[in-house]
């Protein structure tokens, strides 16, 4: 059984993490977990200390538990980014404070490392208004390229086809095609895929009230500092890793909202999707680059769109875990032999993408700080 | 929000939106109104409160005049269309407070009562007897933010002088309307008001649910400590004793949001709670809003109810 430790600032509560439902349990890495939590507060998704947060954790769990492979997400600048209206100098600022951090953790850690960034970040220059079809079109808030649009009228095709800020329109099938997806994964799929130009995003109905002031560019490629590696793709990602582990300790690495124009440590570009197809940040690109393939039709909320789900308010499995309703498969750390863990500031998906012995995340839901998480996936290894 | 123009109150930005989306009724809160429905939420701009730990300040504290950029621009007609399509069973106002944009809420009540869409909202009560009256004709199920009882507790953190407003609202709505109430409590300041705030909804409905939510520190107190769960569970055992229906949450995981049958106390439904805004329905077992065990009635808003209400006043 997976178990999560919620730590609600002060408060801690065990649960099953499938169900969510309360258990009384007790054992050396439940109590050492909780240890790590109670000394490490979440300090909010914007706060100047959110990334030495992850760092700080990481290197308090690394101390009492020896994992040999370590997964952090540093995502602080890539909400402050998308937010805060800040001057070239103060990005620049922010991003050289991103890589001192991860300096400061490797020099640490004495951990190897293969860092990738999620991709870069543009102004916003307006919004493409869905709302007003005679369809329905749907979109995570987090997304700004991909939106689903379903049943739309001759006239809606027409608005949208002449719409300046719209790319293409993709249908269903195009889409599936491209990924060789199952009828399941097909399902799936809005009927179309309307996709935005650099810039621009959709508004839609269930948009987060917050105006960004910066949103993910058209990131088909990502950097890549993966010393003595050549990785062409994101899904090559894994297999450095793992050659890597044969002879040292490592971190994987994700820095949040910073691609190639920003990266500042020596790195190489790597292809971040297929054809028309990039991941923006998200749930989906974290998994393809620790599973080694393509997860965008597996995942689709966490790979930029959405699809239309009449039944969202009905009891589900995995509720601490966002958009994943079951443990997905062929995650590095479930895979690996020796002791994982995964520390991240990007929400709660962390422990479902790495598959990590323990992971610790930050519980924040739009940016309010709730507190932290652990997750428990095996205790055997202590 | 208004403005005042050859004598005329007018609504300075009508049919502006800042949110529209589509959530469960939990989330908002909602305990007792269709449990596990999806409702279509929406608000606009501004408020007539000014609470230092406002979630929303970006949007009720903000100059209106400045958010216009963002917003939807939706007729009461597209708006309903937006709940019809996302299969959405009532429209609920959750952002700020509806009191400051009352003739567009006026428009959409009168398109969601032709499409037999009940609409229900979230207030902080502070209303003029008219407007009251005026909110009740547009809201069949409300969930009234009782703050705190204290003079010196509201001047100090929601820049109003008095709850006496508040209390005559929550006191008239709940003579034929939903309703449930919230207090977000802020230890040190109306923690000590707990046993209070009981006996005066105890007094008006022992059947009102009753949603003491720990403090989020945001805006002005994005800084103070986040309030002690176990002292504020402590202070409500009373409070329990007065009104079978109190739920104590706003944070995750939270152990005390089912509902329990006040007769033999055997679980009626039960709920996830995700901390702010997230909370979801896990089971629902009562049947016709009845205790399955015992039989005793439960305080569920039912459909029945809720179309008699609205159509009594609007027609
Ligand atoms: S009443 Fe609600 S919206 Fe208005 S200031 Fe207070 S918390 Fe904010």
């Amino acid at each position: 059984m997976s178990i999560a430790v919620v730590d609600a600032r002060g408060w801690q509560n065990t649960l099953d993490l499938k169900t969510g439902e309360k258990i009384e349990t007790t054992g050396p890495v439940i109590d050492m977990v909780k240890g790590v939590l109670q000394r490490h507060p979440y300090p909010g998704d914007m706060d100047p200390g959110s990334n030495r947060w992850v760092s700080d954790t990481a290197l308090d769990l690394i101390d009492r538990y020896g994992p040999r492979f370590v997964f952090l997400a540093y995502a602080a600048q890539y909400f402050s980014g998308r937010y805060t209206p800040m001057t070239k100098e103060a990005r620049a600022r922010m991003i050289s404070d991103v890589f001192r951090e991860a300096e400061r953790f490797v020099s640490a850690s004495g951990f190897a490392v293969i860092v990738v960034g999620t991709g870069d970040m543009t102004p916003l220059l307006g919004f493409i208004n869905l709302t007003r079809l005679n369809g329905l079109a749907v979109c995570t808030h987090w997304s700004t390229r991909y939106a689903g649009l379903y049943e739309p009228s001759q006239d809606d095709m027409k608005v949208l086809g002449e719409h300046p800020h719209v790319e293409r329109i993709i249908p269903r099938e195009e889409v599936v095609g491209l990924f060789n997806g199952t009828p399941d994964q097909a399902s799936r799929v809005p009927e179309y895929l309307i996709l935005a130009r650099e810039g621009y995003a959709f508004k839609t109905i269930s948009d987060a009230m917050r105006m960004p002031v910066m949103i993910p560019s058209l990131n088909f490629d990502i950097p890549l500092h993966a010393p003595s590696h050549a990785v062409g793709a994101i899904t090559g990602i894994r297999q450095a890793l793992e050659k890597d582990l044969l002879e040292k300790n490592v971190a994987l690495i994700a820095v949040e909202g910073v691609g190639l124009d920003e990266f500042l440590w020596p790195h190489l570009p790597c292809r971040n999707g297929m054809e028309w197809y990039y991941y923006e940040p998200g749930e989906a690109q974290y998994l393809t680059i620790v599973s080694g393939r393509h997860r965008f039709l597996d995942y689709p909320t966490g790979s930029g769109y959405k699809y239309f789900n009449g039944n969202e308010g009905t009891t589900r499995s995995y509720p601490f875990s966002g958009h994943f309703k079951s443990l997905p498969e062929g995650t590095f750390g479930s895979t690996f032999p020796g002791k994982s863990i995964a520390v991240g500031n990007k929400s709660m998906f962390m422990h479902m993408v790495a598959g990590a012995d323990l992971s610790i995340e930050c519980f924040a839901r739009n940016l309010y700080n709730q507190g932290t998480m652990a997750v428990i996936h095996r205790q055997d290894k202590l | 929000m208004y403005t005042v123009s050859e004598g005329i109150i007018r609504e300075r930005f009508p049919h502006r939106w800042s949110s529209c989306g589509s959530y469960v009724l939990e989330s908002m809160p909602f305990y007792h109104v269709y449990p596990g429905s999806q409702c279509l939420a929406i608000g606009t701009t501004s408020c007539n409160f000014r609470c230092r730990y406002c979630s929303n300040a970006y949007i009720a504290k903000e100059d209106p005049e400045i958010q216009q950029g963002r917003l939807y621009h939706l007729t009461p007609r597209e708006l309903v269309g937006m709940a019809r399509k996302f299969n959405c069973r009532s429209i609920v106002f959750n952002v700020n407070e509806p009191a400051v944009s009352l003739p567009s809420l006026l428009d959409v009540a009168e398109e969601a009562k032709a499409a037999a869409i009940p609409m229900g909202c979230l207030t902080n009560g502070y209303t003029t007897v008219e407007s009251t009256e005026l909110l009740a004709s547009i809201f069949s199920f409300f969930n009234v933010s009782l703050k705190g009882i204290s003079d010196s507790f509201n001047r100090t953190y929601i820049g109003v002088e008095s709850s006496s407003p508040v209390l005559r609202t929550i006191r008239r709505l709940a003579q034929d309307r939903h309703v449930e109430v919230t207090t977000p409590v802020v230890q040190g300041a109306n923690d000590s008001e707990i046993d209070t705030i009981a006996d005066l909804l105890a007094e008006i409905d022992p059947e009102i649910p009753w949603h003491v939510l720990r403090l989020l520190p945001e805006d002005e107190m994005k800084d103070a400590e986040y309030p002690n769960i176990q002292a504020i569970d402590a202070a409500l055992q009373s409070a329990r004793k007065k009104l079978p229906y109190i739920y104590f949450h706003n944070f995750i995981s939270s152990q005390w949001v089912n509902t329990l049958c006040p007769d033999c106390g055997c679980t009626v439904i039960e709920r996830f709670s995700l901390g702010c805004g997230g909370d979801q329905l896990k089971r629902l077992f009562c049947k016709d809003s009845q205790c399955p065990d015992c039989g005793r009635k439960i305080n569920l808003m039912s459909e029945q109810a809720c179309f008699k209400s609205t159509q009594r006043v609007l027609q």
